[in-house]
C-alpha cells in the first residue's frame, strides 16, 4: 500500500468519531438528493404505465387542433368537437368503435356534506363511455349508469367521501345534480388516476350538465378494428375530419397526459425537492470544511513530524485527501442506499395516506445513481481541499510548538473583500429592485449578499459574539463569561460553524417573510378592491373544484337583505392573438361591490360588443377607450369588441371584463368562481350571512365568508406551502446543527487540559455542561442573527422584485411573531447541539485531563 | 515541637493504598501510607520517580480516590463524598498549583485569580485579595492574558489563585518544574511567605532538593511507602537522603 494511503487509513480508523459528523452531513444530503431523483423517476414511470394501461384500448383521439392558453396555465382550453362526428367516424373503414368523450368539472359531495377533493388535482365528470375498451375506467363493482341521475365514481373518490353503492349524493357541475352511485370504477388497476376524482354519467346527463350546449364533446375516442394499426387508423380518419380538427394516436394521447402530469405536478415537485437538497448540501459543505480545517489544525504536530521525517508536501496533502475520499465515498454510497430506501419507503407510505401510488418497481436510472454519488464526493473533497493544502504547508518546526489552534482574527484583506462584495451586492439588488426592475439582477445580487455574509462572518463574529453574549456575564456569571470567551477564541471557526446555520435560517426567514408578504398582499387586495359584505366561493386550490352555479348570484340577489349580488365567471379568449382570461359578469353590479379604482369611460353599457380593461393591461396592449380589439373564442368565432372602460385595479376583477350576454354564444361549462354580495343598509353582517348561507345550501353548499374570512382563506394555500418548505428546510438546519456539535466536540478535545484545570479548581459538572451549552447557543445565536438579517433582506428583495415584475402590487410585511419563533428555534437548536458535547466534556476524568499532552 | 502540643492537621491520609491496573499489570502506587500535614506548615513530599508522591498528593487533595484507606481535609473524610461534593470541597477548601498549564487562557490575570471564588458565586475578601496581588507583585498585569506573561509570572498568578479563597490547604505539584532557577526561587519564596506570614498550609510535591529546602518538613516516599521525615531541611541534607535511595538495596 502507498504510504499516504496507509497513513490515512490508520488515521481514519483512529479518529472515527471526528468524522462522524462529516459522514452524517454527506449521508443526509446525498440521501435526500438520491431519494428525490429515484422517486421522481419512479412516479413518472408509474404514471406512464398507468396511462398506457388505462388507454391501451384507445387507438386514436380526435379533437380540435387549437388551444387557447392564458398566461400562467400549462394546459390550454380546447374548443369542443360535435358529438355527431363520432357517428361519421364510426363508419370509416377500419374503425371498430368511436365514442364522444364529454368532460367537465364535477365535484362530488361526500357523506358528511363536505366536497371531495378540490385541493389541487382536478375533480372531473364525464360521460361513462360504454365501449369498455375505450373507457380508461373499468367497472370494479356495480354497473354502468343507465338512466339520468345514475353515476359511476372512481373508487378512490368514493372511499374519501365515505360513499357506497346505492348512496345518493350531490354532484356540483356546478349546479347541484342529485346522483345515485350505481358503480365503482378503477383507473389502470388503481383506485383512481392519482388524486383526480371522476364521476361518469350517462351521455345525456353529461351533455346536459357539463357542456354549454348539447352535442359538444371534448374529444372523440376511436378504436381500430382488427389488423389496423394506430398510425394507419389516424391516416384513415384524417381525410374525413372537418377543418380545425385533428386525430392523434392513442399512444400520443397517453404521452400527452403523462407529460401534463409531469409538467403540472411532478416537475414542480421534484424541482422543489432538488432545490432543497441543494441547500442542504451547501450547508453540509460548510460543516465538512470546518471539520477538516479543525482536524488538520489539531494534527499540526503529527504532520510536522511527518515532514521532519522526510514526507513531501505532496504526500501530506495526499494523506488528507485520501482520508477525505474515504469519508466521501463511504458516506455517499451509504447516502445513495439511504436515498433509494427513502424512495421505497415513500412508495409504501403514499398508498397508506390515501395517495394511490401506482405499483411498480423503483426506477433507478444511471443518472440518479451517478449524480448523488458525484455530488457527495465533490462536496466532500472540495470542502477538504483547502485544509489539505494547508496541511501540506506545515513547517517541520511546527512539531515543537505548543498549540496549533488558529486564533488569528480576520485579516484586513478579508474585511476589505467582504465589504467590497457586500457593496456590490447592495448596488445590484437595489438597482434590480428599485432602478430597473429585473429578477435576474436582483437574484445575482442576492447570491452576492449571501457570499458577502459568509466572507464577512469571521470579521463580524468577534463583535457579534461579544454583543450577543454580553448579557451572559450577568446572567450566568463566570460560566457564561467562559462560554462567551470560548466562542470568541477562534473567530474563523466560530464564523464557519455559524455560517452553516446562517444559510439555513436565512432561507427559512426568506420564506417566512415572503409568505407573510403574500398574505398581506392578499389581505390588501381583498380589503382594497372588495367592497361587498360577504363572499361566496368554493374553497379550492389548483385545478380542483367545480366553481359555483351561475344561478346562485341570481338567487341571492332575490333575498330581501341583499342590495347587490354579483357572480364572477371565467372565460378565455385570444385578445389580438394572445390568450387571456376574461371575467364574465354584470359590469354594473361589479362596480358596486368592487372598488375598481379610477375608471375612464363607463362600465354601464358594455353590451355584447363592449369590453373593460385594466389600465396596466391596456397600456401593454396599446388600448384606450374607444379602441377596438379582436377576440377569438374557443368556438373559433372571432368578434371585434370596443373598449368602453379602462379601470385601475385588477386583483379580483381580472384584466378583462365582458358581459354575460357577450360571453353566452361562446360559453363552455358555466361556473362562477366568486359571488360577491353587499347587503342593504341596516342589515348586519351576521343576519345577512345566515340568509345567504340558506340559499347557498341549495346550490351545493359553497362557503359563505365575511370579508375578513375571505381574505384569510385566500391566504390558506400560503400556509400549506410554508409548512412544506419548513419541513424540507429542517434537513438543512439539522445538518448545520451536526456541524455545531462536531465543532464543539473537536474544540473540547483541544481544551482537555483546560477543562481538567477548571474541574480541579472547583468547576462542578453542571457548570461545565452549562459552559459548553452556552457556547453552543452563542454560536447558534450568531448564525441565527445573521440568517434572520440576511433572510429578511432577501425576502424584501424577492417581494420588491416580484412587485416590479408583475402587474399587481405586492405588499411587504415582516411577521415579527414568526421571525421570533424562527430565532427561538435557532437558539433551542443550538442548545440541543451542545447537549452531547457538553455531556462528553463533563465526563472527562480530571486527573487524566490535567496530564494530557 | 513537642508531642504534647496539639497541632491541628489540615490534611491527612491513613493507610492509603492506591492500586492501578490488575493482575500482571498491577501497580501499587501507594502501599499503606499514613501521613499528617499539620496546619500552618509547609510540607514537601519527596521521592524518586515512581515513588508515588504525585499519587499521594492527588489522593490527599481529592483529585483521585484511594483503593483503600482514608483521606481527610480537616475533619472531612473524602471517601464519603460524591463528585459534586468533592468538587465543592476543592473549590472552597483546597488550592492548587500545577507544574504547568495553571491558567485559563481566555481569562485575564485578575479573573484567573478569582476563578474559584467566581465559580462559587461569591465575592471573596477584597482586602485579602488586594494584599495577595501585592505579595505576588502582579498589580500592573491584572488585565493581561496569561499568554502575555512569562512562565514565572504565570506561576505567581497560579499561587495567588491558590490562596485567593483562603483554603485549608494548598497543594503544589512540582510548581517550579518548568521554571528557571530565579523564577523558581521567587515562587518558592511566595509559598514560604504565605505559610509563615499568613499561617496558610502548603503541601508541595517536588524532586528538587533545593525546592524542598524551602519547606518546614520533608516527607520521603519510596515504592509507595513513607520511608522518612526530616524537620528543618537544607538542600544538602535532602540531597544526601535522596542519594540513599539510589543505592541498590
Amino acid at each position: 500500500m502507498n504510504a499516504a494511503v496507509r497513513l490515512s487509513v490508520s488515521s481514519l480508523r483512529a479518529h472515527k468519531r471526528r468524522f462522524a459528523g462529516t459522514f452524517l452531513a454527506v449521508f443526509l444530503g446525498v440521501a435526500f438528493l438520491a431519494g428525490t431523483l429515484v422517486m421522481g423517476d419512479t412516479l413518472r414511470a408509474s404514471f406512464d404505465t398507468m396511462f398506457g394501461d388505462a388507454t391501451s384500448g384507445t387507438d386514436a383521439v380526435v379533437r380540435s387542433a387549437d388551444t387557447i392558453t392564458t398566461p400562467g396555465e400549462s394546459q390550454g382550453v380546447r374548443q369542443p368537437v360535435p358529438t355527431t362526428l363520432a357517428d361519421t367516424l364510426a363508419k370509416v373503414p377500419g374503425v371498430a368503435a368511436a365514442e364522444p368523450d364529454i368532460e367537465g368539472a364535477g365535484q362530488l359531495v361526500g357523506k358528511n356534506g363536505k366536497p371531495i377533493g378540490g385541493q389541487g388535482p382536478p375533480t372531473l365528470a364525464g360521460n361513462w363511455i360504454t365501449d369498455p375498451e375505450l373507457n380508461p375506467y373499468r367497472l370494479a363493482e356495480g354497473r354502468a349508469p343507465r338512466k339520468s341521475g345514475e353515476v359511476v365514481v372512481n373508487r378512490g373518490a368514493a372511499k374519501k367521501g365515505d360513499l357506497a353503492l346505492g348512496d345518493t349524493t350531490t354532484l356540483r357541475t356546478p349546479d347541484p345534480v342529485k346522483v345515485t352511485i350505481v358503480g365503482l370504477a378503477t383507473f389502470g388497476g388503481e383506485d383512481g388516476m392519482a388524486q383526480v376524482t371522476f364521476t361518469g354519467m350517462t351521455r345525456a346527463d353529461a351533455e346536459k350538465y357539463l357542456t354549454a350546449r348539447p352535442g359538444e364533446a371534448a374529444s372523440i375516442k376511436v378504436r381500430a378494428g382488427p389488423g389496423v394499426g394506430e398510425k394507419a387508423l389516424v391516416d384513415r380518419l384524417t381525410p374525413v375530419l372537418p377543418k380545425g380538427v385533428e386525430a392523434i394516436t392513442g399512444q400520443e394521447s397517453a404521452q400527452e397526459n403523462t407529460d401534463m402530469i409531469s409538467s403540472q405536478f411532478l416537475n414542480v415537485f421534484t424541482t422543489l425537492l432538488l432545490v432543497f437538497s441543494g441547500i442542504a448540501l451547501l450547508v453540509a459543505t460548510f460543516s465538512i470544511h470546518n471539520t477538516f480545517a479543525i482536524v488538520i489544525a489539531q494534527r499540526t504536530r503529527e504532520n510536522a513530524l511527518l515532514r521532519a521525517l522526510g514526507a513531501s508536501r505532496r504526500q501530506v496533502t495526499a494523506t488528507t485527501l485520501v482520508e477525505a475520499t474515504g469519508v466521501a465515498v463511504t458516506a455517499s454510497a451509504a447516502g445513495l442506499a439511504g436515498g433509494i430506501g427513502i424512495a421505497a419507503g415513500l412508495q409504501a407510505l403514499f398508498p397508506a395516506i390515501g395517495f394511490p401510488f401506482p405499483d411498480g418497481d423503483l426506477v433507478i436510472s444511471a443518472l440518479s445513481m451517478a449524480l448523488p454519488l458525484a455530488v457527495g464526493i465533490a462536496v466532500c473533497l472540495g470542502s477538504a481541499l483547502l485544509p489539505a493544502v494547508r496541511a501540506g504547508r506545515t513547517a517541520p518546526l511546527a512539531a515543537l510548538r505548543e498549540t496549533a489552534v488558529d486564533t488569528s482574527a480576520a485579516s484586513r484583506t478579508r474585511a476589505v473583500t467582504g465589504l467590497g462584495i457586500a457593496a456590490l451586492a447592495m448596488a445590484m439588488t437595489l438597482s434590480g429592485v428599485l432602478v430597473s426592475p429585473s429578477l435576474w439582477t436582483a437574484a445575482l445580487g442576492a447570491v452576492l449578499a449571501l457570499v458577502s455574509f459568509v466572507v464577512l462572518g469571521p470579521v463580524a463574529s468577534t463583535t457579534a459574539v461579544r454583543v450577543l453574549g454580553g448579557p451572559l456575564d450577568k446572567l450566568r456569571g463566570v460560566t457564561g463569561g467562559l462560554a462567551r470567551r470560548n466562542a470568541l477564541r477562534s473567530p474563523k471557526r466560530t464564523a464557519a460553524t455559524a455560517s452553516a446555520l446562517m444559510i439555513g435560517v436565512a432561507v427559512v426567514s426568506l420564506f417566512t417573510v415572503f409568505g407573510a408578504s403574500l398574505k398581506a398582499t392578499m389581505d390588501q387586495t381583498v380589503s382594497r378592491s372588495f367592497a361587498g359584505d360577504v363572499a361566496v366561493s368554493t374553497p379550492s386550490f389548483g385545478a380542483g373544484g367545480s366553481g359555483l352555479s351561475p344561478r346562485l348570484a341570481g338567487a341571492v340577489q332575490r333575498l330581501p337583505e341583499v342590495d347587490t349580488a354579483v357572480g364572477l365567471g371565467r372565460g378565455v379568449a385570444e385578445v389580438d392573438g394572445r390568450g387571456r382570461a376574461l371575467t364574465v359578469t354584470d359590469p354594473v353590479a361589479l362596480e358596486r361591490t368592487f372598488d375598481l379604482g379610477k375608471v375612464d369611460g363607463s362600465l354601464r353599457d358594455l353590451g355584447t360588443d363592449g369590453l373593460a380593461v385594466t389600465r396596466t393591461e391596456a397600456e401593454k396592449q396599446h388600448l384606450t377607450t374607444g379602441s377596438k380589439a379582436q377576440l377569438a373564442f374557443t368556438d373559433s368565432k372571432k368578434e371585434t369588441f370596443t373598449v368602453r372602460a379602462v379601470y385601475g385595479r385588477s386583483e379580483l376583477a381580472g384584466d378583462y371584463v365582458i358581459t354575460r350576454a357577450a360571453w353566452a354564444p361562446h360559453r363552455t361549462q358555466d361556473a362562477d368562481t366568486l359571488v360577491a354580495v353587499s347587503f342593504k343598509d341596516g342589515v348586519d353582517t351576521a343576519t345577512g350571512k345566515a340568509a345567504v348561507q340558506k340559499v347557498a345550501a341549495q346550490y351545493g353548499n359553497p362557503e359563505v365568508q365575511t370579508r375578513d374570512e375571505y381574505a384569510q382563506s385566500s391566504a390558506g394555500g400560503i400556509d400549506m406551502m410554508l409548512t412544506l418548505v419548513y419541513a424540507l428546510l429542517a434537513l438543512a438546519v439539522l445538518i448545520a446543527l451536526l456541524g455545531i456539535a462536531n465543532t464543539l466536540t473537536l474544540a473540547i478535545h483541544e481544551r482537555t487540559r483546560e477543562l481538567g484545570l477548571l474541574r480541579a479548581v472547583g468547576q462542578t459538572r453542571p457548570q461545565l455542561r452549562a459552559m459548553v451549552r452556552w457556547e453552543s447557543i452563542l454560536v447558534a445565536a450568531f448564525g441565527t442573527a445573521g440568517g434572520l438579517g440576511l433572510g429578511a433582506f432577501l425576502g424584501w428583495v424577492l417581494v420588491k422584485a416580484s412587485d416590479g415584475a408583475s402587474d399587481s402590487a405586492f405588499a411587504f410585511a415582516v411577521p415579527p411573531v414568526q421571525l421570533l419563533i424562527v430565532a427561538l428555534v435557532g437558539l433551542t437548536a443550538g442548545a440541543l447541539a451542545g447537549l452531547r458535547p457538553a455531556r462528553r466534556a463533563a465526563r472527562l476524568d480530571v486527573l487524566r485531563a490535567i496530564a494530557t499532552e | 515541637m513537642t508531642a504534647t502540643t496539639t497541632v491541628r492537621t489540615a490534611a491527612r491520609v491513613v493507610d492509603a493504598v492506591k492500586v492501578y491496573g490488575r493482575g500482571d499489570t498491577e501497580v501499587r502506587a501507594l502501599d499503606g501510607v499514613s501521613v499528617d500535614f499539620p496546619a500552618g506548615r509547609f510540607t514537601a513530599i519527596m521521592g524518586p520517580s515512581g515513588s508515588g508522591k504525585s499519587t499521594l498528593m492527588h489522593c490527599a487533595a481529592g483529585l483521585d480516590t484511594l483503593t483503600s484507606g482514608a483521606a481527610h481535609i480537616g475533619d472531612t473524610e473524602l471517601g464519603a463524598l460524591d463528585d459534586r461534593r468533592l468538587t465543592l470541597l476543592r473549590r472552597d477548601r483546597v488550592g492548587f498549583v500545577f507544574q504547568a498549564f495553571n491558567l485559563v487562557p481566555t481569562l485575564t490575570v485578575a479573573e484567573n485569580i478569582t476563578l474559584s471564588l467566581d465559580l462559587a458565586g461569591g465575592r471573596g475578601d477584597p482586602e485579602w485579595l488586594d494584599a495577595l496581588i501585592d505579595v505576588v507583585g502582579l498589580r500592573d498585569r491584572l488585565h493581561h492574558r496569561p499568554s502575555e506573561l512569562s512562565g514565572g509570572q504565570q506561576q505567581r498568578v497560579a499561587v495567588a489563585r491558590a490562596f485567593a479563597g483562603r483554603p485549608d490547604v494548598v497543594f503544589a505539584d512540582e510548581p517550579t518544574g518548568n521554571l528557571d532557577s530565579r523564577s523558581g526561587e521567587e515562587v518558592l519564596g511566595l509559598l514560604g511567605r504565605a505559610v509563615r506570614q499568613t499561617s496558610r498550609t502548603v503541601v508541595m510535591v517536588t524532586h528538587d532538593p533545593v525546592a524542598a529546602a524551602h519547606a518546614d518538613e520533608v516527607v520521603f516516599l519510596a515504592d509507595g511507602r513513607l520511608v522518612d521525615r526530616m524537620e528543618s531541611p537544607t538542600a544538602d541534607k535532602v540531597l544526601d537522603r535522596m542519594k540513599a535511595f539510589e543505592v541498590p538495596s
